[in-house]
Formats: C-alpha cells, sequence, structure tokens
C-alpha cells in the first residue's frame, strides 16, 4: 500500500466520522481538528483505518501526527515494520 | 402537599407514528403494527413478536453526524425531544434553568450485543465510542449537546414505571427550585434477543397461544392473555410551574396534581395488590380528589395474567369501577422503560380531543363489568385521569393529571 491509498482511506473514514466534507479535496497537511473532529471523532478515525488495515496501533504514539500526511506515514511505517 | 405544575410540551414515537399527529390518530383508529420482529439482533433461532419503529423523519437541526453516532435509543431521544421543546418553546428559557431527566437503564442492549458479536475475536478495534455508548447516561450527553441544557440531566431506573419515575423526579426539579422546567424522558428499550429470550423464560413475555398470529398477541384484560407483547416507543413530557409557562404564554395540557410511589420489598416480577393500592391511594390523596371524580383510568395493563387481574383488583379496590378505561399497550405494545411516558402522553392527546381510544384483541374482558373502551374509539370529555404503571422489583406509581382550564 502506497502513500496515496493510505490518505484516501483516511479520507473515507474521516467523510464516514465527519459529515458535510463530501465536496473537500483531502491534502496531506489537512489537519483533523480544522476539519471539525473532536478528540473522539479522531479516536474515532484512527480506529478505523487501523481496523481497515489490520494494523494496532499504540494510542499514544497517534498524538504525535500534526496533519493527515503524517498520520499516513505513521501508518506507513507500521505496514513495513509489520 | 399538592403540587402545583403543568405539562406543556409533548413529544413521541411508537410502531404507529411518529409525532403527535400520527400517533393520536392512529390510537383512536385503532391501528397496531405487531409482527415477528426484524431489527438485526433482535433474533435468533427465534420468532419474537413485537412492534418496531419505522423510519425516522428528523429535523434539520438533528445532523448527520448526530444520525451517525446516535444509537436508535438516542434517535428515538432526540426526536421526541425536539418535537416536545419546539412545542414547549424551550429555546426561549434560559439554559441553566432546564433540566432533563431520562427514564430506564440498561437501555440499548440490543446496540451493544450487536458490538460484542463484531468485535468479538478482534477486540483491539473497539469502536472508542464504546467508552461512551455502553452507559444509558450517555443519551444524556446527546440530549443536552443537541439541546444546550445546562441545568440537570441524570437517569433513573424503576424497570417498566421508569417513564412514570422520570415524570416524579422531574415533577419534584420543578417544585424543588432546582430548574425551571424540566423535561422527562422515557427512553426507548432496545431489547436484543437476549433480553427476549430472558422475559420469555420468565414466562412475561407473550405470546405462546398467538405465536402465528402478531396482530391478536397483545390481548390486555382479555381472557386469552398470555403475557406482554414489545413495541418500541419513547415520549417526552415537559413539566413546569404555571408562572413558568405563563411566562411564555403557553397554553398548558394538563395540570399534574399528585402522584404515588409505592414499593412492595420484593426483587420478583409479580405484582402486588397492596403496593398497587397504596400507589392509587397516595396519587389521590396527594391530587385531594375523591375517587369517584375520575373519569378514566389509563392502567399498566401488559397482557400479563396475574398482571391485569391484580390491576383489576386494584382498582376495584380503591373504588374506580365507573372510570373509562382502555389500554394503550393494546396498540403500540409494551415500551418498558418508556411506557409510563408514552402513556401519560396518550392520556394527555386523548384528553385533548376529547376521545378516547379502543382496546384491541378485547373480546372477552376478564372483568365484563369495567367501563371498558372497546372496539371502536368513543367520544368523551376527559377532566381527570389517572395513569398507572407498575415494573418488575416491585415498584407502582400512579399520576394524577387534570385537564388544564385558566
Amino acid at each position: 500500500m502506497n502513500r496515496t491509498e493510505v490518505l484516501t482511506l483516511i479520507a473515507r473514514y474521516t467523510r464516514e466520522v465527519i459529515p458535510g466534507l463530501d465536496a473537500h479535496s483531502f491534502t496531506g497537511s489537512d489537519k483533523l481538528v480544522d476539519l471539525g473532529a473532536n478528540s473522539v471523532d479522531r479516536a474515532e478515525i484512527a480506529m478505523l483505518v487501523q481496523e481497515s488495515l489490520g494494523l494496532v496501533v499504540p494510542r499514544v504514539e497517534l498524538f504525535g501526527p500534526k496533519n493527515i500526511g503524517e498520520l499516513a506515514d505513521l501508518f506507513l511505517k507500521k505496514l513495513d515494520a509489520a | 402537599m399538592r403540587p402545583d405544575l403543568v405539562i406543556t410540551g409533548l413529544g413521541v414515537i411508537a410502531s404507529i407514528g411518529q409525532g403527535k399527529t400520527a400517533f393520536a390518530r392512529a390510537l383512536l383508529n385503532g391501528e397496531s403494527a405487531f409482527a415477528v420482529m426484524q431489527r438485526p439482533g433482535r433474533q435468533r433461532e427465534s420468532a419474537y413478536l413485537g412492534a418496531e419503529i419505522g423510519e425516522f423523519t428528523f429535523a434539520p437541526s438533528l445532523g448527520p453526524q448526530v444520525r451517525r453516532a446516535g444509537s436508535l435509543s438516542a434517535h428515538a431521544a432526540l426526536v421526541v425531544l425536539q418535537e416536545a421543546w419546539d412545542e414547549a418553546r424551550l429555546f426561549e428559557v434560559e439554559p441553566h434553568r432546564i433540566g432533563l431527566v431520562i427514564g430506564g437503564s440498561n437501555l440499548q442492549q440490543r446496540e451493544l450485543v450487536q458490538t460484542h458479536e463484531t468485535y468479538r475475536d478482534r477486540t483491539e478495534f473497539l469502536r472508542p465510542t464504546y467508552g461512551l455508548s455502553f452507559m444509558d447516561s450517555d443519551l444524556c450527553g446527546f440530549c443536552t449537546a443537541q439541546f444546550g441544557i445546562r441545568g440537570l440531566a441524570f437517569t433513573v431506573g424503576g424497570a417498566s414505571a421508569s417513564g412514570q419515575l422520570a415524570i416524579i423526579q422531574a415533577a419534584l426539579a420543578v417544585l424543588t427550585n432546582q430548574v425551571d422546567v424540566c423535561v422527562a424522558l422515557g427512553a426507548l428499550t432496545d431489547l436484543s434477543y437476549w433480553e427476549c429470550q430472558g422475559l420469555r423464560a420468565l414466562g412475561a413475555m407473550g405470546s405462546d397461544r398467538f405465536a402465528t398470529e402478531p396482530a391478536r398477541a397483545c390481548r390486555p384484560f382479555d381472557r386469552d392473555h398470555d403475557g406482554f407483547i414489545f413495541g418500541e416507543s419513547c415520549g417526552a413530557v415537559v413539566i413546569e410551574s404555571p408562572q413558568s409557562s405563563e411566562r411564555r404564554r403557553l397554553e398548558p395540557y394538563a395540570k399534574l396534581r399528585g402522584w404515588g410511589l409505592a414499593l412492595d420489598g420484593n426483587r420478583n416480577p409479580d405484582p402486588s395488590l397492596d403496593g398497587e393500592i397504596r400507589a392509587i391511594r397516595g396519587a389521590l390523596a396527594a391530587a385531594e380528589w375523591p375517587v369517584e371524580t375520575i373519569d378514566y383510568v389509563n392502567p399498566h395493563g401488559t397482557g400479563s395474567v396475574i398482571g391485569d387481574e391484580t390491576e383489576i383488583s386494584a382498582l376495584r379496590a380503591c373504588g374506580l369501577n365507573s372510570a373509562y378505561l382502555n389500554a394503550t399497550k393494546s396498540i403500540i405494545g409494551h415500551g418498558l422503560s418508556a411506557a409510563g411516558a408514552v402513556e401519560v402522553i396518550a392520556t394527555l392527546l386523548q384528553m385533548k380531543r376529547g376521545s378516547l381510544h379502543p382496546t384491541l384483541n378485547l373480546l372477552h374482558p376478564i372483568d365484563p363489568a369495567l367501563n371498558w373502551v372497546r372496539d371502536t374509539s368513543i367520544e368523551r370529555q376527559i377532566e381527570r385521569a389517572l395513569t398507572l404503571s407498575i415494573g418488575f422489583g416491585g415498584i407502582n406509581t400512579a399520576l394524577c393529571l387534570e385537564r388544564y382550564s385558566a
């Protein structure tokens, strides 16, 4: 899986959790907070992506990424290590 | 103490319709919707009967995020609260002076079972929101967030008397000046097949006799009754002082004149004649009503053999021999935690329309001498009504409602 595919997955679940983003064009610099996601929404999105990838990332590591591009990079790194 | 309280807003949903207009029309026409239940998680090699709600209509203010995140019980709570909120114009009340009491416990069992089964072998992917949604008070969270309620909010449990218990607690919150207005909500009990099986095994839920005839299975007070039939429902009732209501120039439905709450000291599901009599007499004493002034009784009437018989005995023992009687559960089924609130709403809508709804399947009343409304609705102006609820664990409640006149 490449970075674009992971980003697409993040965008898909962000749209599911935060309605009203259908027309939004996602980029790596998007921040979930700025898209209207509260902390529970962010945890929900991250979990949906992990479930989809079959990947478990410790909660503490999910605090690191500052935008969805960095989040995608974290998931990619974990996928490579798996 | 005779309380001085009025009811100024109502919201309701049941299998027969969403909103007061549709609900009252179907009640008066005696239109029921019993079937083998279809909702995912309701059956497991079983064919439990019940009455399920169809499609919800959401106000635009109940946006997609709430619709996605909310459970069935949350959706029902939000739509009935919206209806009552608009009717009582609670948007004109200072949010710190508004309260919410939600009646019911272990409300969202079906959703929980669905989640458990989905994630049984991969708990590491459990949705984080489960940490919120497994608590009944999550409904308080949804409702107070959506409507900006800042006064108080909590849940109360009293089995099938939860709805009336919520009304009593909401009334107390107003009487003790904790808030100016308090909404009592009888929450939708969302049964999974586990609760259906448990209630069947306990002998409480029907029906063996009419297992293949859903429309005939729910028959409170009829000779052929053999247990209650579940029906999804939810209702909201707005309670405040007359002064608070006058500030918004509302015309209330009714005055809440008194209530009785009596415990049997009994953990089991069986009813107590003594407990029911004490609840009724307590309510009448609080209202200072002579028993003969009651025009109408909305009984608990589930279709349980011993429950129906005991309730008839209690009514007779209290001298309620001539008041009109019908059974709302014969049309919508038993909403469990919601029942008490939804039946108060049914009572107030009948009072407002000057009509009493029929009692379905009441072919051979176990006490034919009582004043039943049977096959069709009748026009009758009701001034004073008594509504009853009885719950497992020996809880009995009674409310006195008087048609409003300024």
